[in-house]
């Protein structure tokens, strides 16, 4: 494909016929594009003195060796074991990767964890707030209760003070302040004869009610 | 000029000939069209100090920049960014790569289809630049030229949305998402430099937590998930946008196409912990027990 492609864009520009003598019958192409060309310089290659002193400290490095045998090769003169880390840097790796860099299994296990805690914690908001839900319409009408009795009591307490007021306006013949010793001393009568009237009630009911079972067993009988 | 209502149906053109040529004596722009530019520094009112008001910078045209309060810290350097803008300068960034672009540095001979097609292969060809120290995390596959695209490729890339995805595998290619840390993309995009330092040849990290959903998922086509999801999930993009899924296997480039990088491998047919040296043109193994063992795992 590729020497297809050369053939192909030299013939366009030279033409057929030039093809043959220009270029050689099997055309070995490396790459699609134009790479820049490596100066190695491998015929005069700087490598440093290690003994001496002039030669600064930054070319008697490990990091500078390598570089050394990246460009030259076995001609720099370095010995290739000493390109991979020694057995102390290999120890530092090693405990470099067992704190920061944990296995796929752990990494997925913590992932799920999160997940799950993510999906207990929603479904347990959901419950409570279903539950409360459900409880709702109960509530409603608990609430709703409440108001129509206060408001109901609220009408009673205002309908008896008005009849108070109607019935001291009545005994006094003037426009009573509530507050005043004389309404509350008429009130406390009013509430007086109330009981009285309420306890003859309750006496002629028993009454009744004793009298009712002993007629009915007396009519049985 | 004539009315039409003078003219029947077949005059008006006659009428247009005998016309004389439109010229620039002829032509007029229509009212309201045109406004009068504003003349500094003439007649009474626009003269004398022409706009710029009295003396000093703003006369002068040396106003400072814009947002500068004098010396004091401006207001849009000691507001602290926060929420939407938080930590913007840190979020990996993935340059794009649309499907047109690929398809034309395809047929321009810059990417070679039948080989699988890398983020070094795209960097070679000049078709992305990716900038590691820029937060750069590799390369997204967007589908603007999804329509047009029609090359049967083995494509590696970190990030691809679902429509690019459909169509690669549409065209009968094979695509994976795969994760590189920064320093292996540093290795990736410019592998030459790379072997020129004697460095072994690192292993590639996992992607982190964040990522790691991203990876194992077979919708993405994550290099760590599933094959047999990637399958079904090649099944169901076929179904969801509405073509055949080619069979992959009865292809003749199907052995190309079935390579696939090892998860802590950089290069196609290079191991990490192998010295590659160009200038003696040789790959050195280690052969230490512990050395295999940290660069095998």
């Amino acid at each position: 494909m590729a020497a297809s492609l050369l053939s192909r864009r030299t013939g366009l520009f030279f033409g057929v016929s030039k093809l043959n003598s220009f270029i050689p019958a099997v055309v070995h192409q490396i790459a699609n594009y134009n790479p820049r060309p490596l100066w190695l310089n491998i015929k005069n290659p700087y490598i440093p003195n290690k003994e001496s002193e002039k030669t600064p400290d930054w070319q008697k490095t490990e990091k500078y060796d390598r570089r050394l045998f990246g460009r030259y090769g076995r001609a720099s003169g370095i010995d290739p074991a000493k390109l991979w880390p020694s057995h102390a840097r290999l120890e530092e790796l090693l405990a470099e990767e067992r704190e920061w860099h944990p296995p796929l299994e752990v990494m997925l296990g913590n992932i799920a964890a999160r997940e799950k805690e993510k999906a207990q914690k929603r479904m347990e908001s959901e419950k409570t707030i279903a539950a409360n839900m459900a409880k709702m319409p109960k509530m409603i009408a608990d609430w709703k209760k409440q108001k129509r009795e206060v408001k109901q009591k609220q009408r009673e307490e205002k309908i008896r003070r008005d009849k108070l007021l109607a019935e001291a306006r009545e005994r006094f013949g003037y426009a009573l302040d509530p507050r005043s010793i004389k309404f509350k001393e008429m009130v406390a009568e009013i509430e007086k004869e109330e009981k009285k009237k309420r306890k003859l009630l309750k006496r002629s009911k028993r009454e009744e009610e004793q009298g009712l079972p002993t007629a009915t067993a007396e009519s049985s009988q | 000029m004539m009315s039409v209502s003078k003219t029947t149906a077949g005059k008006t053109i006659d009428i247009v000939k005998n016309l004389p040529r439109i010229t620039l004596a002829n032509l007029r722009p229509n009212p309201g069209a045109t406004k009068d530019e504003k003349r500094r520094g003439r007649g009474l009112h626009g003269g004398n100090r022409s706009g710029r008001g009295h003396k000093g910078e703003r006369q002068r045209g040396n106003r400072p920049r814009l947002g500068f309060e004098g010396g004091q810290t401006p207001f849009y350097l000691i507001i602290p960014k926060y929420g939407y803008n938080a930590d913007h300068s840190r979020r990996p960034q993935y340059p794009p790569l649309s499907l047109r672009r690929l398809q034309y540095l395809i047929d321009l001979g810059r990417l070679d289809p039948t080989l699988p097609i890398d983020l070094t292969q795209l960097v070679n060809g000049r078709g992305v630049t990716i900038q590691p120290l820029k937060r750069d995390h590799g390369v997204q596959l967007t589908d603007e030229g999804a329509d047009i695209f029609c090359a049967k490729v083995n494509l590696e890339v970190q990030v691809a949305s679902e429509k690019a995805i459909a169509a690669i595998e549409r065209n009968g290619g094979v695509i994976t998402t795969s994760y590189y840390d920064p320093r292996s993309l540093q290795v990736l995009i410019k592998p030459v430099p790379f072997l020129m330092s004697g460095e072994p040849i690192p292993k590639r990290l996992l992607p982190g937590e964040e990522l790691l959903p991203y990876y194992t998922d077979a919708n993405n086509r994550g290099y760590l998930s599933d094959p047999a999801q990637v399958q079904c999930a090649r099944a169901s993009l076929a179904q969801k946008y509405g073509y055949r899924l080619p069979d992959i296997s009865a292809d003749e480039r199907f052995e190309m196409l079935a390579q696939r990088k090892d998860p802590r491998q950089i290069f196609f047919g290079l191991s990490p912990g192998w010295v590659v040296n160009m200038a003696d043109k040789k790959i050195l193994k280690p052969t230490d027990d512990k050395l295999l063992r940290y660069y095998g795992s």
